[in-house]
């Protein structure tokens, strides 16, 4: 058993923002004018994005993984199954990442079982489905009611769940879903395929992974947050559900950035992060966090720490560990404390940020996968190319 | 009460608070005015529960004024089942018997004139006058309501107010995460109800029903709710009134406090003497 996955993600953003846009404008989501989109150059961005994610199958990773985000310039895929149906004629051996649906959003959330179960049989059950309930904004631009979020979720999961394993056809009787007839085709090849939950670490999303065992992904945080999380999940899986967390159940998504030495990696670095942190994720508190989104708890931490990453320097994301940046051994270093100390065994990175020239994005992804890669890889299975020939011999 | 409220209303009237159980909630009332004198429900509108105004001195000098606080705003909590207009109908309806209410004149404000118009539409025969002030519940095509839940809560008090917003009886004193939290708790309640549609989609239609003595009230710098809307309502209900408040904005009530009242007392009057 490998001690770390290695996925690659892709945002798709769009990195060209005009030079005024700090002063002028308050969010790079919902309202931020589609007049600064350029389709043309989007069309050279989207191939140029499928072919970093390419590249990253070839070069070892274990999935490339895509996902959901409407009306903004931080995230350009509102339709993430499109890309992973491209990505299925691309990407050859990686497993194939949706992380994920945003199930809230969706009226019918039965074409969301539909969908996945095609990708599936297309990709050949490379498959991993992740289920979020979409970011606040997501609520604005698709005018669907915050304080349903949590309910519609809940209820949206159990409907695909039933979908892809249940034999149809089925009722499915909820309160924001009803169907007289379940019975998709096709059906997908897994069983379900892997499902994993992506969260900022409220209780009420670890609790959720937990009881279904499912992978629970932290994004944008620090490290000590990452830490409270994996422990809450555990505490979790021992108290309420009798089982024992195993690392595969714990992923975290994080900007990590790999160079000839530490200095360079930094100095490279700080300008494509910062884009992140600073533009891409820029919002107004009110997008953020519409009413009802958040319990009042989690809301009332939210108040007192502000939006992740809105005010922070370079420094401190680094040295709160919301990034890792540095030379393989640094790398190799931090990583290993998710590994060793915190048990987690999914990291999910991506080697693009706002305006990165494509040769950064290609170094960043060889270092990773040559010099970082093997210290997490279980010695006894090297990790050969599959012989494409040998598996349709055996199909 | 801010100085720049007093306005020549006088002192304060007696009042009394009470909680009452009301389809097993916990609902705060407040209570002004001569017992035997005409009743009068007034429902607040959003954010405003647990208040008490120059216009409620005003309307308890005239009548038995029934403020409670609408479920999920001021002392008044909301049950997570409640979260449809038809359950603050329901609610309302009980109240009436539970307080052996008969025949009040019914006042609502913004979202409390959005449950007026309903309870008008559903249970005519239970009540005398309707008097709607900036009320929610329409939609008018091409003049949207201002999206509450996109602003913060100092640019919404500043959009609702013609005047200074700072001499709000309202306006807080620090915009601190107790008062952010609060606005987070109380706009989760109007999430429920109006985040989409923000309107009853069938109630243009249903108004046609309301043959109450009606007066509509709007300020002509509404805006959060703009002017039209109340031309909407006069035009849909009909026999009612409209009055425009010139240099008043969506709070006429409280910025204007005796021009609104002296809108209704007119009203009121008028009422009086068809019946007589």
């Amino acid at each position: 058993m490998n001690k770390l996955q290695f996925h690659y993600f892709h945002l798709m953003p769009w990195p060209d923002l005009p030079a005024d846009f700090d002063e002028r404008y308050d969010s790079a989501w919902i309202t931020l004018p589609n007049s600064i989109y350029n389709p043309d150059k989007g069309h050279f961005l989207y191939n140029r994005y499928f072919d970093e994610l390419e590249r990253a199958d070839k070069l070892g990773w274990d999935s490339v993984i895509v996902n959901e985000h409407h009306q903004n310039a931080y995230g350009t895929m509102p339709s993430p199954n499109l890309m992973a149906a491209v990505l299925t004629q691309r990407v050859k051996r990686a497993k194939i990442g949706i992380i994920g649906n945003a199930l809230p959003l969706h009226d019918n959330p039965l074409r969301v079982a539909e969908e996945i179960a095609m990708l599936d049989v297309i990709s050949g059950g490379r498959i991993i489905s992740g289920f979020v309930r979409g970011t606040g904004m997501e609520y604005f631009s698709y005018n669907i009611n915050p304080t349903e979020s949590r309910e519609r979720m809940e209820e949206a999961h159990d409907l695909i769940l039933q979908a892809w394993t249940r034999p149809g056809p089925f009722a499915f009787e909820g309160e924001h879903y009803n169907y007289r007839y379940v019975n998709i085709w096709p059906r997908p090849i897994q069983q379900p395929p892997p499902i994993w939950l992506p969260g900022t670490a409220s209780s009420e999303t670890i609790d959720f992974a937990a009881r279904h065992r499912y992978a629970y992904m932290t994004v944008v945080m620090t490290l000590a947050q990452r830490q409270r999380a994996y422990d809450m999940y555990r505490r979790f899986a021992e108290e309420r559900y009798g089982y024992e967390a195993r690392p595969e159940q714990l992923g975290f998504s994080l900007p990590v950035y790999v160079a000839e030495t530490d200095e360079i990696a930094r100095k490279e670095f700080e300008k494509y992060v910062m884009w992140y942190f600073h533009k891409g994720l820029k919002t107004r508190p009110e997008f953020f966090c519409p009413p009802g989104y958040m319990s009042e708890r989690t809301m009332k931490g939210l108040l007192q720490s502000g939006l992740p990453g809105a005010k922070q320097t370079f420094k401190e994301l680094v040295d709160t560990g919301v990034v890792i940046v540095g030379s393989v051994d640094t790398v190799i270093e931090k990583l290993s404390y998710y590994s060793e100390v915190l048990h987690a065994g999914l990291l999910v990175t991506g080697g693009h940020h706002g305006q990165i020239p494509d040769y950064l994005v290609l170094k960043v992804q060889e270092l990773m996968a040559k010099e970082v890669m093997p210290h997490f890889r279980d010695k006894q299975v090297p990790l050969v190319e599959p012989d494409i020939a040998l598996m349709q011999e055996v199909v | 009460m801010s100085e720049a409220y007093s306005s020549g209303v006088g002192i304060l009237e007696e009042k009394t608070e009470r909680t009452l159980v009301i389809q097993g909630i916990r609902t705060h009332i407040i209570e002004a005015g001569p017992p035997t004198a005409t009743p009068l429900l007034y429902l607040h509108g959003a954010f405003m529960g647990n208040q008490w105004l120059d216009v409620h001195t005003l309307l308890a000098r005239r009548f038995r004024l029934i403020a409670p606080d609408i479920p999920g705003f001021g002392l008044t909590e909301r049950p997570a089942w409640m979260r449809d207009i038809n359950d603050y109908v329901l609610f309302f309806r009980d109240l009436l018997d539970t307080l052996n209410v008969k025949q009040p004149v019914l006042a609502g404000h913004a979202l409390g004139g959005w449950i007026a118009a309903e309870l008008a539409v559903y249970y005519p025969e239970r009540l005398q006058a309707l008097i709607l002030s900036h009320a929610m519940g329409l939609r008018v095509k091409g003049s949207p309501i201002a999206d509450i839940f996109a602003l913060s809560p100092q640019e919404y008090l500043r959009l609702i107010t013609h005047g200074d917003p700072t001499s709000l009886p309202f306006w807080p004193e620090e915009f601190d995460v107790e008062y952010q939290l609060l606005q987070y708790h109380e706009r989760t309640t109007l999430a429920a109800l109006a985040w989409n549609p923000g309107y009853d989609p069938r109630l243009a239609q249903r108004l046609a029903r309301i043959q109450l003595p009606t007066l509509i009230l709007w300020g002509e710098n509404d805006l959060l709710i703009p002017p039209i809307y109340g031309e909407t309502f006069r035009n849909l209900i009909a026999g009612s009134e409209l009055v425009q408040l010139p240099v008043a904005g969506h709070l006429s009530l409280i910025e204007n406090a005796e021009e609104w009242w002296g809108a209704v007392e007119t009203f009121l009057n008028k009422q009086d003497r068809s019946a007589q």
